[in-house]
């Protein structure tokens, strides 16, 4: 692998080491991008805050919790409602976002008054939410405001409720991956081992590094109450705070997103002797062998296997409609920092697309390790890129679609490449076997829809012919498939409902082994929407 | 078995954990040392026709585990594994822990390996 040179950038050396080609027959030890390293002065980068790291990633998924931010109001609303973690129980985390609103005046005199009030205020507004969590921004980081020992006050005042402070200020890193390192260890100091939640399962794991966006952790969820565990809380995705104060009793920890959250993975595999298995959610191999592998942990593959085999036979054939029209199709897979990893060989192998570039907007070098791994040789992978080196690369590589995030997104289609959103997604959820089709599904909308032409003409100047009929997605898809293909009953398209949570939501319960006997019971779906846990004195 | 075929061989088992595999990449060089170890070892047992399981504990647990997800891997992925001797397996996979910890941990470029502390 050599270092790639941006032209754009031949005016910031610094950046040299942060992109590589990967080259046939060459390996990781011969060329790896810098990371998770202070962006340069000069370059634009597409970063978010280590605040908005800990706050928008980690802290807000949970659901039942008051999210305040003790800063200036922007520091809120900009990292309020941009990203789909959806929860079964009214979306509270979605709906309300608090903050402080740190003015001038508080700036010179102090703001910890006005901090107790907000607090005081926020639970007497909404009654029934007993628990908050406190994210501290620049602006109070630096005046020093002490907001663990207004927490303090709070507690003795109102006992009936719970405070977490997460210490973690916009310039507590480089990136906001230095806000998730934070929150997961405060959250590890301050909270877990304060409770003792009930255990109504022989297998009982912590599904870690989950956000639920757009359902993905129900999805997964699902999968994992038919083999009998019990999920003793998601971190942090539709999960309870209090679910996540008993993450010390699970048998195991799953983790998905181990960008976000490792840590809190191996403090509990160091403090409570957890191990942590790291497992991929998406891709229909990536997800059998996962579920597979936790089926071996408990002794209860056979489930697993059950489950892959019904999953596979249903939603095989709708995969494959799109794999054989999206072969060859060139991706630029540009994600913030696990995607590129849990993506860029199953898109390969199962949809037959062609990564050609990766990068990680705050990943670390070890995701680039594992993207690079993952990528087949000729794709350019790039650290923390500039907008200016993404429009090199998107004229370079000619890619027919990206998947990143909104704002890299909205740059793409000025140049006229279609994007799909790779945090929120565009109609996910994305995990799971219906949800992989559902990805496939909208790889293909967004490369073959016929917009991208109609777009280029002016029809108050250009000619356009009016002899022909519309063009539509798959007249343009089908253009190089065989008849055999093309008429194949095998395939077909996605059925997938507009919306598939509802129904798991809908069930009424699943069957457990009980911890003690082993005997199956069922467990009704109110108990696992809320566990029991009781406080640690 | 020559030296070339088993080298032949290992590379094919590499290539599978690069594309498949995430126990590999925990972010401490003494992680992963640990990680190549536990797992490749209990691989090894397991292609042998070994009972992999050391200990009565949950690690011990999560290293077969995932060693025996491999091992299935393998079996699907390269119809050779089923014709190889013990004497065979032995040493390509100790080519393979050879090649994994030059790759992810002594040649490695991460430099957050060598850090003491999650």
């Amino acid at each position: 692998m050599s270092y790639h040179q941006f032209k754009c950038s031949e005016c910031i050396p610094e950046r040299l080491e942060h992109a590589v080609d990967k080259l046939p027959g060459e390996e990781l030890t011969d060329a790896l991008p810098l990371g998770y390293l202070n962006t340069i002065p000069g370059t634009i980068s597409e970063r978010g805050c280590a605040y908005c790291g800990a706050k928008h990633v980690i802290g807000t998924p949970m659901k039942d919790v008051i999210h305040i931010s003790h800063g200036p109001i922007g520091c809120t609303y900009d990292t309020w409602q941009t990203k789909r973690y959806i929860s079964d129980d009214g979306n509270f985390q979605l709906k309300y976002t608090f903050a402080t609103d740190m003015k001038e005046a508080n700036i010179v005199f102090g703001a910890e008054k006005m901090l107790k009030k907000n607090i005081i205020e926020a639970f007497k507004a909404f009654p029934e939410i007993k628990r908050m969590s406190i994210y501290q921004t620049c602006a109070s980081a630096l005046i020093g405001d002490d907001i663990n020992a207004i927490a303090e006050e709070v507690m003795e005042e109102m006992p009936d409720v719970k405070v977490f402070v997460c210490n973690s200020p916009g310039f507590a890193g480089p990136s906001q991956s230095g806000g998730h390192h934070k929150i997961n260890i405060a959250w590890l100091t301050q909270m877990v081992g304060t409770v003792e939640p009930e255990i109504y399962s022989k297998y009982v794991i912590n599904y870690v590094g989950e956000y639920n966006i757009q359902g993905d952790q129900e999805i997964m969820k699902d999968y994992f109450h038919r083999m009998g565990i019990q999920i003793l809380s998601t971190f942090t995705g539709n999960t309870h705070f209090d679910d996540l104060r008993g993450m010390h009793r699970a048998q195991l920890n799953v983790l998905e997103c181990a960008r976000s959250s490792e840590y809190i993975c191996d403090e509990l595999r160091v403090r409570y002797g957890i191990p942590r298995m790291d497992i991929d959610g998406f891709g229909f191999e990536a997800l059998s062998d996962s579920l597979m592998k936790i089926g071996y942990f408990f002794g209860i593959e056979d489930k697993a296997r059950e489950i892959i085999e019904e999953d596979t036979a249903r939603w095989k054939p709708e995969l494959d409609w799109y794999a054989a029209r999206l072969k060859g199709v060139k991706v630029c897979l540009w994600p913030g920092g696990s995607k590129l990893w849990h993506w860029a060989h199953s898109i390969h192998k199962e949809m037959g697309v062609e990564v050609v570039s990766v990068y990680t907007k705050f990943g670390h070098q070890g995701d680039m390790e594992k993207g690079i791994s993952r990528c087949e040789p000729g794709a350019l992978a790039i650290d923390d890129p500039n907008e200016l080196e993404s429009l090199e690369a998107m004229y370079e590589l000619k890619p027919d679609v990206i998947f990143t995030g909104k704002r890299p997104g909205e740059v793409a289609k000025k140049i006229r490449v279609p994007y799909l959103n790779a945090h929120g997604y565009h109609n996910g959820p994305y995990k799971g076997y219906e949800g992989w089709v559902r990805f496939a599904r909208d790889i293909y909308n967004a490369v073959y829809s016929p917009i991208h032409k109609l777009a280029l003409i002016d029809i108050s100047k250009d000619e356009f012919p009016t002899d022909k009929g519309f063009e539509t997605s798959q007249s343009l898809s089908d253009v190089k498939l065989t008849d055999e293909i093309k008429n194949s009953p095998d395939l077909k398209q996605c059925t997938s409902k507009y919306d598939p949570i509802p129904e798991i939501r809908a069930k009424s319960g699943y069957l457990f082994p009980d911890p003690e006997t082993g005997v199956l019971r069922e467990v009704p779906i109110e108990k696992l929407r809320k566990n029991k846990v009781v406080e640690v004195e | 078995m020559d030296k070339k075929t088993a080298e032949e061989k290992m590379a094919q088992l590499e290539w599978y954990i690069s594309k498949h595999c995430l126990w590999q990449y925990n972010s401490r060089g003494w992680d992963r040392e640990k990680q190549n170890e536990r797992i490749l070892t209990k691989t090894k047992m397991l292609l042998c026709g070994e009972n992999a399981h050391e200990e009565e504990t949950t690690a011990d647990r999560y290293y077969w585990s995932e060693a025996i997800t491999l091992v299935g891997a393998f079996k699907r992925y390269f119809p050779w594994i089923e014709e190889t001797s013990k004497e065979d397996f032995t040493v390509i996979m100790q080519l393979l822990k050879d090649k994994m910890d030059y790759t992810m941990i002594k040649g490695s470029l991460n430099k957050e390996l060598i850090k003491e502390q999650y």
